[in-house]
């Protein structure tokens, strides 16, 4: 056999091989894995290398020492699925650099670290104040977290004790003028009512680039044409502005009514709506 | 305008808006959403119905203006 058909085989093999036994091994990143699993990934690689250019002139040897290198880092995987000592043992633990705002620096010395690697790793965190710095540790990939103190950290909603409405994902119903029906049906609606929805904007479906309902149901639309001016749904606002004119209407009426009777119902359904108002408001302002 | 006209106004302004309502209460996929707008059905139909009942009243009382 010619030597570049034997290559060409090789090659073709182990391709396939290699590809099989890396998706096997399962979904990692290659940036948040531990030095180990690095090693492993390597060792593969480089077997697969040597052996399609014809360097371990044995094919078999060459197989066998690939395919250590590929069990092994599966039956360690699925051991430390099934027990945490395992896990510990092969993954290596996560150490704890900074505890209660305090550097812990025997700690830093165990993994090796220097108080300016800890410096720096903070900062690409967005970190520039150790002082601002509750709790940091390094996971077992070598990855740096940070929790900030409870003053310095980003304000929430739930810190503003205001509500908000639940986001959920918006679904893409037209790509390319082609609508998407499996999107669509996801929702609950069909053709029809995209079709009525473009009506009412006055676009042709082959204008529209993106389109998108959102969680309420309305669709937003990205046009070819960006010289066309499309009216981005303002139902919401306007109810909530049409809600607070009828609240501020039955404040006037109760106001204006001489009848007892009439007054305090006037006052009653004027608190009933503002009630209503202020529950609908995370709805429909955001 | 006389009061019953005004009145008359707000009144379609609210069923206008309750039908706003019901449409998303209708179309919003989750739940909790969902049931804010439906209570929301429900507290805006009672105002319409005082609304109505105090129309009624109104129109017995200026019945010049019935109509109007």
């Amino acid at each position: 056999m010619k030597n570049w058909i034997e290559i060409l085989i090789r090659s073709i093999g182990l391709f396939f091989i290699t590809f099989a036994a890396v998706r096997i091994m399962g979904k990692r990143q290659i940036a948040k894995i531990t030095p180990f699993q690095f090693v492993y990934y390597t060792v593969i690689a480089i077997l697969s290398a040597l052996i399609s250019v014809n360097l371990i002139k044995n094919l078999a040897f060459g197989l066998i020492s690939l395919g250590v290198w590929v069990l092994f880092p599966i039956i360690f995987d699925y051991l430390s699925l099934k027990s945490k000592y395992f896990h510990d043992l092969i993954n290596g633990k996560e150490t704890i650099l900074v505890k209660q705002g305090k550097v812990m620096e025997e700690n830093l010395s165990q993994v090796r670290i220097t108080g300016e690697e800890l410096l720096r790793e903070l900062r690409a965190k967005n970190v520039f104040n150790l002082a601002d710095v509750e709790f940091a540790i390094m996971e077992a990939t070598g990855e740096m977290n940070v929790l900030l103190k409870s003053d310095k950290k980003p304000v929430t909603p739930h810190d503003l004790g205001k509500q908000v409405a639940p986001q959920s994902e918006p679904q893409t119903v037209i790509l390319d003028g082609n609508i998407l029906d499996e999107a669509l049906s996801n929702i609950g609606l069909n053709q029809g009512w995209l079709k009525t929805q473009l009506n009412a904007l006055g676009v042709p479906l082959n204008n529209v680039f993106i389109g998108q309902v959102d969680a309420s149901g309305d669709l937003y639309i990205d046009l070819f044409d960006d010289s066309i001016q499309v009216s981005q749904p303002k139902v919401k606002e306007l109810l909530y502005a049409n809600l607070e004119k009828i609240q501020a209407d039955l404040i006037t009426f109760s106001l204006e009514t001489q009848n007892q009777k009439a007054k305090s119902m006037y006052t009653n359904d004027a608190n009933k709506l503002q009630e209503v108002i202020h529950k609908l408001k995370p709805y429909l302002l955001h | 305008m006389t009061v019953s006209s005004k009145v008359k106004q707000t009144l379609a302004n609210l069923k206008g808006t309750q039908s706003t309502l019901r449409l998303y209460a209708i179309q919003t996929i989750d739940e909790n959403t969902k049931a804010t707008y439906e209570e929301a059905l429900v507290i805006t139909n009672e105002i319409i119905k005082d609304l109505e009942e105090r129309l009624k009243t109104l129109e017995f009382e200026e019945p010049q203006y019935k109509g109007y």
